[in-house]
């Protein structure tokens, strides 16, 4: 399941049915979808990969399925393909977030190799998704007087100063630093600091 | 000598000049009464002829009345009899014929005036003023300067005591500039119609481009994930034949939408001709009758047998109705076999066009959809290359007529459309409405 698929919205089936074949002789999953609805009613945003779309569609165009993505918050890049005179319409696509576009009629090895970027960029968007849902779990292990104390020492503050800062000891300070640093998984207070970031980013 | 004496001769002279006086007496009385009774006569006969005077000089008065205002009349007032001689004609009358005098015109034919092309229609009206009727009628007239004008003329009737027609009352006038503007509007529309197609044209380029884009992909993309496979190895020549079966059916797409396009583009003006639309119809149901039969699908004619007939050019017009009809059984492949009803109807429209009709029984337009019907390239059909209508309309406007689509209220979808009847039909039409009426 973790497997990347390509997924395919094109009303045409003869040009979705080639587009499969030229994708799949790379060995790639695909999968075809015959319109934008089709593809709204049978995606699981779990799945990863990329969406090859077609811009000129009846009924929902590839332009308002972008929207109606964005609108649900599913990030899954989006390779617009345009016919000849659309190239507005692809500009209006990649300035809405598309991940790319091609232009019919287009070169294969092109078309794979965005493919292949964009499970690629597919792939790291998960991977930090993971990165930061992990984090925000750590940080929520946190008790609120060690969530003061890390907050401060993220600052660059020493142990002696964060104690001042808090009205407590120095050694009270040590003591919740290094469950701070055991509870994060965090070997150096370099690794912490980079933790904190991620959070925030 | 006494009287008594004398008596007897006496008496005698007396009494023949007693009688003699008395016969005297009543003869002058019977003179004056005659006398009397022939200066009653004469002063009625006086009277009455001062009457008849009086009445003479007023016919007089009229008829000079009548002559001035003929005379003066702006307008081309003439007299004409039943074979065409001109038996009076006005001054304005005489300037619109370039006469210089009356004799130039007066005693000679009509037919002297109108143009040859004319007669037929001229003779046609002249015998229906004859027969009693008021008529208007247009012309193409050659003066006798050969001047050549458009005339248009409204004649009348003239009927004398008893009531017998002895002439024809004619008021004509010169058109000819009214004639221009329209004629000068009409080419103002071929001009526009020409400008219009023009930037059809341009839409339709790009139409065309997109459309053929799409097995022009499809053919590259299966040969594409051929070759690689190919040159990847371990691909058997039996996996081969499902992609290269599928360049071949996307290469004779490509040629559907290139053929579709050339028929369009190959359009001819058409040549127009004097046709029966109902006639036309049967030849469509009868070459239609196979595919129809094999849909299922019922055709059932509703033809107004009385129809004039149209000018048209008939395998134009036999393709758009063919178009119709296809269009029509394919609607209805999704309606239950025994409800598939093709209604053919024709009918007069609005006097001047012959309006035919196709109705189906199928899924119908929907509404946002209507105005679309007639793009190049819009088709709800998945084998459709979306032409036929587009043809059709094309067409259509071609011959000065106009199409239309819409939904019953039944369900199912109407297609109209209209084309002018022929002129000498037109004429035709009219004398048959007078008889009528």
């Amino acid at each position: 399941m973790n497997e990347p698929t390509v997924f395919i919205v094109d009303d045409d089936q003869a040009v979705a049915r080639s587009l499969r074949w030229l994708i799949e002789s790379v060995r790639l999953r695909v999968e075809n979808f015959g319109s934008a609805q089709a593809f709204i009613d049978g995606y699981d945003a779990a799945r990863p990969g990329c969406l090859v779309l077609d811009v000129r569609m009846p009924g929902m165009s590839g332009l308002e399925l972008q929207e109606r993505l964005a609108a649900q918050r599913i990030h899954i890049p989006i390779i617009f393909i345009t016919g000849h005179g659309d190239v507005q319409m692809a500009v209006r696509a990649v300035q809405a977030g598309a991940f790319d576009f091609v232009e019919k009629p287009f070169n294969d090895q092109d078309l794979l190799d965005r493919i292949q970027r964009a499970i690629t960029r597919d792939a790291e968007w998960r991977d930090r998704d993971l990165q930061q849902a992990r984090l925000r779990a750590l940080f929520a292990t946190l008790t609120p007087r060690e969530t003061e104390v890390l907050e401060l020492v993220v600052e660059g503050l020493s142990n002696k100063a964060v104690a001042n800062a808090l009205g407590l000891s120095a050694k009270t300070v040590e003591v919740h630093r290094a469950k701070v640093m055991e509870k994060m998984h965090a070997r150096s207070l370099s690794d912490l600091v980079k933790m904190a970031m991620q959070r925030q980013g | 000598m006494n009287a008594a004496d004398m008596l007897p001769a006496s008496d005698t002279l007396w009494l023949a000049l007693v009688v003699l006086g008395g016969s005297l007496a009543a003869s002058l009385i019977f003179l004056g009464v005659l006398l009397g009774r022939l200066r009653e006569t004469e002063r009625r006969l006086d009277e009455k002829e001062s009457r008849h005077e009086t009445v003479l000089d007023r016919l007089q008065e009229n008829e000079f009345r009548l002559r001035t205002i003929i005379e003066s009349e702006p307008e081309c007032v003439k007299l004409q009899a039943e074979d065409g001689t001109v038996l009076e004609i006005n001054p304005a009358g005489l300037r619109l014929v370039d006469a210089n005098q009356p004799a130039d015109i007066i005693g000679r034919k009509i037919f002297s005036v109108v143009a040859p092309e004319y007669f037929d229609i001229y003779r046609e009206n002249m015998r229906r003023v004859f027969a009693g009727e008021a008529v208007v009628y247009e012309f193409r007239a050659i003066t006798l300067k050969n001047r050549v004008a458009w005339m248009e003329t409204h004649a009348a009737p003239l009927r004398d005591a008893r009531g017998n027609i002895y002439a024809l009352l004619g008021i004509t006038r010169d058109i000819t500039e009214h004639k221009q503007a329209e004629e000068q509007a009409r080419r103002h529309q071929t001009e526009l119609a020409r400008v219009a197609r023009l930037s059809t044209m341009g839409e339709m380029a790009t139409g065309i481009a997109h459309e053929l884009n799409q097995p022009l992909s499809a053919i590259a993309n299966f040969s594409r994930g051929c070759i690689r496979r190919l040159r990847s190895g371990g691909m058997s020549p039996q996996e081969l034949i499902v992609p290269l079966e599928e360049v071949c059916e996307q290469a004779e797409r490509a040629g559907d939408i290139l053929r579709h396009v050339r028929d369009f583009v190959r359009k001819r003006e058409p040549r127009l001709k004097s046709l029966d639309v109902n006639q036309i119809v049967r030849a469509v149901v009868k070459f239609t009758e196979h595919e129809a039969r094999h849909q299922c699908t019922h055709v059932r004619l509703n033809l107004d047998p009385l129809l004039p007939k149209v000018a048209a050019d008939a395998i134009m017009i036999e393709q758009v109705i063919v178009n119709l009809v296809r269009n029509a059984i394919e609607a209805m492949t999704e309606v239950t076999p025994s409800r598939r009803e093709i209604v053919i109807q024709t009918r007069l429209f609005e006097s001047d066009s012959v309006e035919v009709e196709v109705a189906d029984t199928g899924p119908g337009i929907e509404g946002g959809l209507i105005d679309q019907v007639f793009d190049q390239f819009f088709t709800t059909k998945p084998e459709g290359v979306g032409m036929g209508l587009a043809i059709s309309r094309s067409i259509i406007e071609s011959h000065g007529g106009k199409i239309r689509a819409e939904s019953s209220r039944d369900g199912g979808a109407i297609l109209r459309f209209t084309l002018k009847i022929s002129a000498q039909q037109s004429h035709r039409r009219e004398r048959a409405d007078s008889i009528h009426s």
